[in-house]
């Protein structure tokens, strides 16, 4: 994270307005959204009745510790978990209440995920773990190896189409999987924890692809309880006991280079 | 969607290839036995159907009831009766005869073999017909002239005579008490298939000869049975109904008083009997396709478990319900088809080594492969139903979450 600290601390990058503050058009509205595990002797609170709105372009981390409801959250932001009450608007459809397989629809179209642990599919190559979301969207495979070859070029990996992810490093592989995320140009790119199993340099090349999409447009939400890491985004949002405890805009530390290459 | 399910199934079964291979082998073992002996059974109904081509379909017995009490003189045949039928029926019937035949010993210098004469009339060359290599056959002058000469087949000729060509030699015999001389007219040679040989018997000792059937009506001309053969172009169950009817009228007793023997009957007993028993032990080899099919469940439900991250990932990446339990429905159908085409080629392969072995026309029905390989497609969906829905069925976060 050297690189990140250095730069931001020597101030030779500034962050223009318009990228701290550029409100788009509403992406996520949480209205009252509270959720609660039932365990059949006790009743555990995940999230308490949270209000949130995160609009369209923004680079945004949540963060807080274990059991803070950060992951409860990301589940229910990512369309994998339902909430208890309350409404979830994604891109101005409450999904709060669809079924499983509309919810599949959603995350197919609406969502890319970065996971911790990759999650790429291991006996297949990095072009059909990125053709993977659009085979699900019924593209045709001309259509599909297109676009799944520009994505990989566009994340560095235009060398690597054919190979598996075991003949990867995990900064590679987690670059395949943010091509699949963007595969089905998704509104909202989900990161739980995206850097957790990577060492500093790969975390700082991810970090950063993360920041150039977040330039050309994409609305990034990053979960994590990395400093380090939030302190790439425009906006910080702590959570403890299921609840937001504060949201605060960031200056981000690190800006993209005119010659972006990871 | 289809294209992609299909590759990924293969990749899937191509990464555990032993494990993939143990256990499509319950579906191989059961499509090939399922094949082979229903294959068994056809070819055996096959061969019984030549074999009655080559002994006559067209033919009958027909006599006295054997349930009838006063039998009288006139309820046996004559050559008249067979001369009237013949008038009667015209081409209808191809060939008639007193289906006379006795054995007696045959003499030759010091050779002596028991021998079984069949009483023939001079054109039954015509319904069967053999290959004469010495000589020539019966004719109507034999017959008509009860003359005591004989044809016989090679095998019988060298038995007697040491030689196959044994044209006019004479051996002694006794036929009906009578010893007398008989003088061999011609010889001919019947080649037999290992499965005719054993079917029709061709004993170690003894011989065959045809003698013209007047011989053996003699002296008091009156016989038990008459043997019709009908013409090829005839409705075989039309005609001998009209010809049992004429001989009631002919003997004056109800038609139902005589007994008819259908060679075609017989064959349709055999033939149902053998496809009964082809179907019943066929059966039975289906049970193991059972067994196969609940291996492909067994494997499958350990693939689903194995798989529970690959199916936690492809949910969070927008597969649906049905979109999951179509790829393992897809994998245990591929498992399953594979199992039973290697499973044809077991079958086709053991039967058509066997028939081969044995040099017998083997016969493989196409429609039988084709079951085959739709029941065992049909295994796999059956027995991939469960295990695709419980795949289908997992939570996405608990499955992202399974180490």
């Amino acid at each position: 994270m050297s690189k990140g600290k250095d730069s931001c601390a020597s101030g030779e990058r500034t962050c223009p307005e318009d990228v701290q503050n550029n409100p788009g058009g509403e992406l996520i509205r949480l209205e009252d959204l509270a959720k609660v595990y039932d365990t059949g002797a006790l009743k555990v609170i995940g999230l308490k009745r949270i209000n949130l709105t995160i609009r369209k372009g923004e680079f945004v981390a949540i963060m807080g510790q274990s059991g803070s409801g950060k992951s409860t959250l990301m589940n229910i932001l990512g369309c994998l978990d339902r909430p208890s009450l309350g409404h979830y608007f994604l891109d101005g459809v409450d999904v709060a209440h669809m079924s499983s397989d509309e919810l599949s629809g959603i995350r197919n179209q609406k969502i890319g995920f970065v996971f911790q642990s990759f999650n790429l599919i291991s006996r297949m190559s990095a072009l059909k773990n990125v053709e993977l979301p659009m085979t699900y969207a019924r593209k045709n495979k001309r259509q599909r190896q297109e676009r799944a070859t520009e994505l990989l070029e566009r994340v560095g990996l235009g060398k690597r189409l054919h190979h598996q992810p075991n003949e990867m490093s995990g900064g590679q592989r987690q670059r395949v999987a943010i091509a699949r995320a963007l595969a089905n140009e998704p509104p909202l790119l989900l990161a739980d924890e995206p850097t957790g199993n990577l060492d500093t340099a790969s975390s700082n090349e991810i970090m950063e692809l993360f920041s150039r999409l977040h330039a050309e447009g994409t609305t990034v939400v990053v979960v994590t309880h990395e400093e380090d890491i939030a302190a790439y985004t425009n906006r910080i949002i702590r959570f403890r006991d299921g609840q937001i405890v504060s949201d605060k805009p960031n200056v981000p530390c690190w800006l993209p280079k005119e010659d972006t290459t990871c | 969607m289809l294209i992609e399910n299909m590759q990924m199934a293969f990749a899937a079964i191509r990464a555990n290839k032993m494990r993939s291979f143990l256990t499509m082998l319950g579906i191989i073992i059961g499509i090939g036995s399922v094949i082979s002996i229903v294959s068994v059974g056809d070819t055996m109904r096959n061969m019984f159907a030549e074999l009655y081509k080559d002994v006559g379909v067209t033919q009958a017995y027909i006599g006295i009831g054997y349930w009838i009490e006063d039998t009288r003189q006139s309820d046996y045949f004559t050559l008249d009766d067979l001369q009237r039928i013949k008038e009667v029926f015209g081409d209808e019937v191809a060939y008639i005869d007193s289906s006379a035949s006795t054995s007696g010993e045959a003499i030759y210098g010091r050779t002596k073999e028991k021998f079984d004469y069949q009483g023939i009339d001079y054109n039954y060359q015509q319904v069967q017909p053999v290959d004469m290599v010495y000589g020539r056959y019966l004719n109507e002058g034999d017959v008509k002239g009860r003359k005591k000469n004989v044809v016989m087949d090679t095998v019988s000729a060298k038995r007697l005579f040491g030689v196959e060509n044994a044209v006019n030699r004479t051996f002694r015999t006794t036929i009906y008490g009578d010893v007398d001389e008989y003088t061999v007219v011609g010889v001919y040679r019947k080649e037999m298939t290992p499965f005719q040989t054993m079917m029709l018997g061709q004993g170690d000792t003894g011989g065959k000869a045809m003698v013209p059937y007047t011989l053996l009506t003699w002296p008091n001309d009156s016989f038990y049975y008459c043997h019709v053969f009908a013409s090829e172009e005839v409705d075989l169950d039309e005609f001998y109904s009209r010809l049992l009817a004429y001989i009631g009228k002919l003997k004056d007793r109800s038609s139902a008083d005589f007994r008819m023997q259908l060679a075609k009957d017989e064959m349709g007993q055999i033939d149902s009997m053998m496809g009964g028993m082809a179907g019943a032990v066929g059966g039975i080899a289906a049970i193991s396709l059972l067994v196969g099919g609940i291996g492909i469940m067994n494997i499958m439900l350990v693939s689903v478990t194995e798989r529970t991250r690959e199916i936690g990932i492809r949910k969070s990446l927008g597969a649906r319900t049905r979109d999951i339990m179509i790829q393992f429905l897809t994998e245990s159908a591929i498992l399953s088809a594979c199992g039973g085409l290697l499973g044809i080629l077991l079958g086709v392969g053991i039967v058509s080594l066997g028939g081969a072995l044995l040099r017998i026309d083997v016969v493989v029905k196409p429609g039988v492969v084709l079951l085959a390989v739709g029941f065992s497609a049909l295994v796999g969906v059956f027995f991939g139903m469960y295990p695709a829905a419980k795949a289908a069925k997992k939570d996405p976060i608990e499955a992202l979450r399974y180490e």
